[in-house]
């Protein structure tokens, strides 16, 4: 069963633990950073900075709050960026996790465009980079130990699992704690469903998750390759016709032109 | 704690004040989100909208200082509701378990804030004896609580002042919040039901923390939330093991298990008992007849105490060593401002700054890092360099003017040394030794005996050294290697006559056959079960599995997980809470199941007459006292101003401030409003910890949190033209920081007494030692404290601010 994992955002207190594990069990170098007027640091994930929590201060339903949001890669049900990535380097497994082998990566980064979340980093800093992500601690999975973030929660805000218990857990809170969550799973459905799913007290756009749609990126990428067959039998067969038409053209004024020739002769 | 951390999820209600829990115990945190996912509402209280706030049912901001007239209308509040719906509080338990009924003195007299005649900062003899009951010995009793003398209706009196409307007008907290507060939190009064009550440094570091701490007892006893599951009065102590330092009492007024440290007049043991030993009073009238008075053991444990540090030295003849110990001079305060006062006079001339970085910790740094350039000598053993040690080089001044001399002791860290960890909740956990220190690093324990060690050498050798013996016949017997294990038997203590392990304190006797080095932990290493903070079962064998996890390490005392729980069942003996019980099914055969019972005494109807034990066993009247005279500002909590205040005056009387406040002699410069119009207050993030040594030289953590840092609300940073980001000055009457601007709709500004009053905040965290550096937020802190602890009140004075 794919696992996944349920973040609730009334539980997150913001301690950032989750990215202090990460970046430990990563063996990831901290940032040079400066404080911009707020506790988000660093400012964005990159190659080094796998996960981070965002912090959102706003108005809901005439209350005022704070409310946390864990940003990582979501794992996707049928990733956009392994549709796209032409060499396979970016495979979803049965498990879960969407892993990314270095091995194959040719650095194309049509990964980091095809994504709808904006995850793949790329090691800008480096003569032979690759691609970044949060690797959903396939390692420790496979030795049945839950991802370093989750491990380290310590409310439990985060939950790991099967995903469609995450699923049965999320709707039961939901409807436990009616007025505590808006009633949406974020991540159950959106681009086709991702391991990584959500609850929250206010909008999932207020708290800065893209609105997205159902449909799994990878539709798009099927669409275009479906179209690639007829938009190329029909391009070359309108350049074709062109051709002939041209040639035509050609020829008839070609053959025009000799009669006039000859006439000029007879004259 | 009186409850502990995972008892917290017991709660029907989680107030939080005077503490930023989410915060600065994110672990513990969780026991209050499982309270919440049972149904309990969180309440937090804070000047500050804070990560603990985000996921508060109700937050009710107020004015950094304003705690007593906060609780004080909630105590108010209280009282009125019990009167017209006793039905909806736990009479039994006021009247019975409480001195809610006994007869006060009628010399007793309240007039403008002051509680009789004050002098010089002290109140008079006579005015305390007005504040103690009308009989000291066997004081009379009203159960119905209406006889006008009787605490309960002082108590209605006095707070009769704290009305909604006076309080708002205080606290600067919308009324219709403040409305909601008190009415979700008294609903715990109720029979059957708990609160909980959270608090920390936002609550005792003022001028009047010790009395902020009293008004939640007030409130908890009358709510009959103490001694119950799911209640208490929860203090979340600041590091991991203060709790322990405090027990074994590294203060400067006590002796480990909280005995008095002697003062001058204590010409003898039994002098020292007469003065800090407290005679039994037996209330007259109630249920209960017996007041078990346990601190009338006293002198089993001094004299317990006296063998285990002199051993053999101490016997019947020399008192049991008690002349050893030193003495205080009459009137001097030897805690830490008074301590760095006299630094600054030139008065000490030597310090060892253990574990401690006062250059940063303390209030008023630019002081107090002046003080220091008068020692001769100063030893800094920590783990870092700190601002302590550096103190000779910090930004501003020249080395070369500085003429201590400086040695630093490299020590280990927790995980590279073996030893004992007291939580707040009194567990005492184990802990191991995963690697070696690096270099020449030390544990402190190894450190300590070879410190001892050769100090016993050198006073044994010189017979002219003062006070010789008290450190030459010290019982020191760990050879070169100490091991935690073998003080940690010391301190549990033995039968000397046996040289067996103690059973426990009730085992400890006053005539020289036993030992122990702090009679509480007696019991904490038995000869049956050896070493309990070991112990690791995560089973919770209590009969409703209320989570006390009972063989899960050790607690003091005895293992009592919940103390004062003879108060959580009724004088039958029935538990009030029968889904959270906490002692139950008493037999007379088969005594209490549950927790280890305070007091393994039948129920009170059950017993004999004489041997009706009342539940609370350390006060000498064995009931709980909503009415006090053991402080020294007043025996109830009285509203006053902060040292520092935005306010010409006090609104609730004439007092402006606690006339019994520490306030030193110098270094205590003092601002006024006109200069420095906002309330500032300082407090901590979860990614540093303490003055910033261990945090500020740990990539990750600087990479989440790289800067000093002030937070404002948008209304004044838009006053004073400062954006977000921008950075700015920070400035008091101690000194002026600059730090990142972090402006925030967290803090809102209050409507105090017709005035808008602007709070701003900053993180005491950083230095200019270590990676990463910067002001230290104590350069605004001022040099003055609590009327009965002197710890400094940090959490409130007035600052500015402007753009750098």
């Amino acid at each position: 069963m794919s696992k996944g994992v349920l973040y609730d955002a009334t539980k997150c207190i913001g301690c950032r633990a989750c990215q202090v594990a990460c970046k430990q069990w990563n063996e990831l170098p901290a940032e040079t950073t400066t404080n911009s007027g707020t506790y988000e640091n660093p400012p964005r994930m990159s190659a080094y900075t796998f996960t981070k929590i965002n912090f959102t201060e706003l108005e809901h339903n005439g209350k005022f709050q704070w409310v946390f949001n864990k940003q990582q890669c979501m794992h996707c049900q049928e990733p956009g960026c392994a549709e796209a990535c032409i060499v396979g380097a970016l495979v979803k497994t049965e498990e879960g996790p969407v892993t990314y082998d270095e091995g194959k990566c040719i650095g194309c980064r049509y990964c980091m465009v095809a994504c709808p979340f904006g995850i793949p980093n790329f090691e800008w800093d480096k003569p032979l980079p690759w691609i970044r992500k949060c690797t959903f601690c396939a390692d420790r999975q496979g030795a049945g130990l839950k991802p370093a973030c989750v491990t380290t929660c310590p409310t439990g805000a985060l939950k790991f699992g099967n995903r469609d218990e995450l699923i049965a857990e999320a709707r039961r809170r939901i409807a436990e704690h009616p007025g505590t969550y808006v009633n949406h799973i974020y991540g159950e459905n959106e681009v086709g469903g991702t391991s990584w799913l959500y609850l929250s007290p206010v909008p999932f756009e207020e708290i800065g998750f893209p609105t997205l749609p159902s449909a799994p990126v990878t539709i798009n990428a099927e669409r275009a390759m479906a179209a690639v067959p007829p938009v190329l039998v029909g391009v070359a067969a309108a350049m074709a016709g062109i051709y002939w038409l041209v040639q035509r053209q050609q020829k008839i004024g070609q053959k025009a032109g000799e009669e006039e020739k000859q006439k000029e002769k007879v004259k | 704690m009186t409850n502990h951390w995972i008892d917290i999820r017991n709660a029907d209600c989680v107030l939080i004040i005077g503490s930023n829990a989410a915060e600065n115990h994110p672990v513990s945190f969780k026991w209050v989100e499982r309270a919440m996912e049972a149904g309990a509402k969180l309440i937090h209280v804070d000047p500050r909208f804070t990560r603990t706030s985000s996921k508060a049912d109700i937050y009710a901001p107020l004015r950094s200082g304003t705690d007593i007239a906060f609780v004080g209308g909630m105590i108010n509040y209280v009282l009125n509701d019990m009167e017209q719906n006793p039905q909806n509080y736990n009479m039994d338990y006021v009247k019975q378990y409480t001195n809610a009924a006994l007869i006060v003195n009628p010399g007793f007299t309240f007039h403008e804030g002051l509680f009789g005649e004050v002098k010089d900062g002290k109140y008079s003899a006579e005015a305390r004896e007005t504040w103690k009951y009308a009989d000291a010995t066997t004081p009379a009793t009203d159960p119905t609580l209406r006889n006008p003398s009787c605490v309960f209706q002082l108590l209605k009196k006095h707070f009769s002042r704290y009305d909604v409307d006076t309080v708002c007008n205080i606290t600067g907290t919308p009324k219709d919040v403040y409305l909601e507060v008190c009415r979700t939190y008294t609903a715990t009064g109720q029979k059957g039901k708990a609160g909980t009550l959270m608090y920390a440094m936002g609550a005792t570091q003022h001028t009047y923390g010790t009395q902020n701490i009293r008004a939640y007892g007030i409130l908890q006893l009358l709510l009959g939330n103490m001694g119950v599951a799911g209640g208490g009065i929860n203090a979340l102590r600041g590091t991991s093991n203060v709790q322990g330092s405090t027990d074994m009492c590294l203060l400067a007024h006590i002796l480990p298990g909280y005995l008095a440290v002697p003062k001058e007049g204590d010409v003898s043991l039994e002098a020292y008992l007469n003065r800090a030993r407290p005679a039994t009073i037996t209330p007259q009238g109630l249920a209960g007849d017996k007041s078990a008075n346990w601190w009338g053991n006293y002198k089993n444990y001094i004299v317990s105490l006296l063998k285990a540090w002199y051993g053999n030295a101490a016997t019947r003849a020399n008192d049991f060593g008690f002349n050893y110990l030193p003495k205080c001079d009459p009137g001097v305060n030897y805690t830490h401002m008074s301590m760095f006062e006299a630094m600054g006079k030139g008065k000490i001339k030597g310090l060892w700054a253990w574990g401690q970085n006062p250059a940063a910790g303390g209030p008023n740094s630019n002081g107090e890092r002046e003080a220091l350039g008068n020692l001769d000598w100063l030893v800094s053993a920590d783990i870092w360099l700190n601002e302590t040690a550096e103190f000779w080089k910090r930004p501003g001044v020249n080395p070369a003017d500085i003429k201590t001399e400086v040695f630093v002791l490299p020590m280990a860290c927790s995980y590279e040394k073996e030893g004992s960890i007291t939580n707040s909740g009194r567990w005492a956990q184990w802990r191991y030794k995963a690697v070696n220190p690096p270099g020449e690093a030390m544990a402190d324990l190894e450190a300590m005996n070879l410190i001892m060690l050769k100090l016993k050498e050198l006073y044994q050798a010189d017979s002219m050294a003062p006070a010789r013996e008290a450190v030459a016949n010290l019982d020191w017997n760990y050879g070169a290697h100490i091991t935690a294990d073998a003080v940690a038997k010391e301190i549990n203590g033995y039968d000397l006559t046996t040289g067996k392990l103690a059973a426990s304190f009730g085992a400890l006797k006053d005539d020289g056959t036993t030992s122990s080095g702090n009679w509480l932990y007696c019991n904490m290493y038995t000869e049956e079960a050896g070493n309990k903070a070991k112990k690791t079962d995560p089973v919770d064998a209590h009969p409703e599995q209320i989570g006390l996890y009972s063989n899960w390490a050790w607690c003091w005392p005895v293992n009592r997980r919940i103390i004062y729980n003879r108060a959580s069942v009724d004088l039958n003996g029935k538990p009030f809470d029968s889904e959270h019980p906490v002692i139950l099914n008493y037999t007379p055969d088969t005594k209490w199941q549950g927790d280890v019972p305070d007091g393994g005494w039948p129920p009170i109807n059950q017993a004999k007459a004489g041997e009706k034990y009342l539940p609370f066993i350390m006060k000498p009247e064995g009931v709980a006292r909503l009415w006090g005279y053991g402080l020294v500002e007043g025996p109830v909590p009285e509203v006053y101003e902060p040292w520092e205040s935005p306010l010409d005056k006090n609104l609730m009387s004439h007092t402006k401030n606690n006339p019994c406040s520490f306030v030193g002699s110098f270094m205590n410069n003092r601002g006024t409003p006109e200069r420095f119009p906002y309330v500032g207050t300082t407090y901590r993030c979860t990614e540093h910890w303490q003055t910033g040594i261990m945090t500020r030289n740990l990539p990750w953590l600087v990479e989440l949190m790289p800067e000093m840092y002030v937070e404002m609300g948008e209304e004044l940073a838009a006053e004073k033209g400062i954006n977000n980001g921008d950075r700015v000055i920070v400035s008091s009457a101690r000194g002026d920081i600059e730090a990142v601007a972090v402006v925030t709709k967290r803090f809102r500004p209050l409507n105090v007494a017709g005035k808008t009053i602007h709070q701003i905040g900053v993180i005491w965290h950083f230095g200019y030692s270590g990676m990463a550096t910067g002001d230290s937020g104590n350069i605004l802190t001022p040099h003055v404290g609590d009327a009965n602890t002197a710890i400094p009140e940090y959490k409130t004075f007035l600052c500015n601010v402007r753009r750098v």
